[in-house]
């Protein structure tokens, strides 16, 4: 078990402190699908956006697990869930690529920005015809002088409608070789470069999402981030903090979700007892329980590993699908704890699995999970 | 065994099964003929990692460095001199 340091645990508490303020309007905000500004403003300034990135960007220095133990702590006290994911793909979209991969003046230009949260950050991968097959995008890079010019379409932007940096993957190699893809840092303001409207969905309403047009979007040699070809390997690096990152947060709700319930069924009473005593009422309880601690555990051991600079791809596969699973299965067995309570809007339960089933598709479906960890066994 | 030897015959097994380990060039074309794909350089990557105590995750990785079983091989000894996995 990891022993987490008074300094840890400070910044952990003000990211609780400043999750329960975002999360007061939660309610009304999911009812209109507003993201919350004010609630970027205090994120702004609490300085959590530069959480992993180096203090010469104005980040706060924090290794990967004290990262992921404030953003639990987040997820542990927003009950607007949409917003800890917009801060997430804010910093595994742009701030994780930059510091891994950027050259020196990409990351002088553009993680001050990240780091402060004045640059809302995005990224553009998915298209209307490769979605989980990725490999098979048709946005295009084409080399012309000292610029690229992108041309496509994305199909499911996070933060896009108010992002103003996207990292665009697109292809300038041969379809489907796994050094086809390029990854670029895009201004808002190129132009050829068009967001489309918000797009409704069935969760997560308050982080707005949005499609991407590319119409010849010049894009200089010099925002190429990483190698021409690595797009691939740039990404692999991305999902990895993506689904430790924003997979944390959900760890964080289930655990406040879990001391609900639990309060919930220790004094709701029903034929004169509490329905805890119920054994089938008490089972959903301490599968939430198992579905807490397995994720906590599947977590931080798979961050662990990567810290040492292990090779962690089946780890991260398992990591995601435990975790986006037994929060479906949390939040659904939440309603029912709750009985028509759980069901009414103006409770907030329902909401819950409405935003957790968003986990099975995003970072990589369930079932392209499977199919990468039955890859790295040598199957198919 | 050498470190190119041993490096032919983990692809030939893992991804180019029809044919024998003698038969792969050391320098033919891995990505571009399809013999790996995305998944299967994470794969790769993954396996020369613990094979050879690299640090994987802290090297400036390119498609490039394993275009070929020779790219492999001196990728691997790059990465040996910049010292094995913490
Ligand atoms: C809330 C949300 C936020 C998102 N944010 C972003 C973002 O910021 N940037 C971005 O680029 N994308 C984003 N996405 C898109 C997301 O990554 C894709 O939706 C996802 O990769 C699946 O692609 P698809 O929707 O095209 O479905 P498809 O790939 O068409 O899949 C449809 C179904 O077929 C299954 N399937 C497909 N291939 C296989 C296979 N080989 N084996 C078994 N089953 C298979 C899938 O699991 C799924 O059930 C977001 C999605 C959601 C829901």
């Amino acid at each position: 078990m990891i022993k987490w340091t008074d300094e840890q645990r400070t910044l952990r508490a003000a990211a609780a402190e400043l999750g329960a303020v975002v999360g007061k309007d939660h309610l009304e905000r999911d009812a209109t699908g507003t993201f919350s500004e004010q609630g970027w403003a205090l994120v702004r300034e609490s300085g959590l956006l530069g959480l992993p990135f180096g203090a010469e960007y104005g980040g706060l220095d924090a290794d990967l697990l004290t990262t992921m133990y404030v953003l639990e702590g987040l997820g542990e006290s927003c009950r607007d869930g949409g917003f800890p994911f917009s801060v997430t793909t804010h910093v595994v979209s742009t701030g994780v690529p930059l510091q891994r991969f950027g050259s020196d003046e990409l990351k002088q230009r553009y993680l001050p920005g990240v780091c402060s949260g004045s640059a809302i950050g995005a990224h553009a991968i998915s298209e209307p015809d490769a979605g989980s097959d990725m490999m098979a995008m048709r946005t295009t890079a084409v080399l012309d002088g000292d610029d690229y010019v992108l041309s496509g379409s994305k199909s499911f932007v996070s933060n896009g409608p108010i992002a103003d940096t996207f990292m665009v993957y697109a292809r300038t190699g041969k379809s489907g070789a796994p050094d086809a893809i390029t990854t670029f840092l895009v201004e808002r303001d190129s132009p050829g470069l068009h967001v489309g409207q918000p797009m409704g969905k069935m969760g997560l309403k308050t982080s707005p999402l949005s499609e991407l047009f590319l119409d010849g979007v010049r894009v200089p040699t010099s925002r190429v981030v990483g190698k021409v070809g690595a797009g691939f390997l740039v990404l692999d690096h991305v999902m990895k903090w993506e689904i430790l990152l924003s997979f944390v947060v959900n760890l964080g709700e289930m655990e406040h979700r879990l001391a609900e319930c639990v309060r919930h069924a220790r004094s709701r009473k029903q034929f004169g007892r509490p329905i805890g005593s119920y054994q089938s009422v008490s089972n959903k309880l301490v599968d939430m329980r198992i579905g807490v601690e397995t994720s906590r555990k599947w977590l931080y051991d798979t961050a662990e590993k990567l810290v040492a600079r292990k090779a962690v791809t089946t780890d991260i596969a398992i990591t995601k699908l435990v975790v986006s699973e037994a929060n479906v299965a949390s939040a659904l067995a939440a309603v029912q704890v709750f009985g028509g309570y759980g069901y009414m809007t103006e409770y907030g339960v329902e909401k819950d699995v409405r935003n957790a089933v968003a986990g099975t598709i995003y970072s990589g479906t369930t079932e392209i999970q499977r199919q990468r960890v039955a890859a790295m066994m040598g199957l198919g | 065994m050498s470190r190119i030897d041993e490096i032919t015959r983990y692809i030939v097994a893992e991804f180019a099964p029809d044919i024998r380990a003698d038969e792969l060039d050391a320098d033919y074309d891995l990505l571009d003929n399809g013999v790996v794909d995305s998944l299967g350089l994470l794969r790769l990557i993954g396996w020369l990692g613990e094979r050879y105590d690299l640090p994987v995750d802290d090297i400036d990785l390119a498609p490039e460095q394993f275009r070929s079983v020779r790219a492999v091989d001196a990728f691997v000894e790059s990465a040996l001199v910049k010292g094995p996995a913490l």
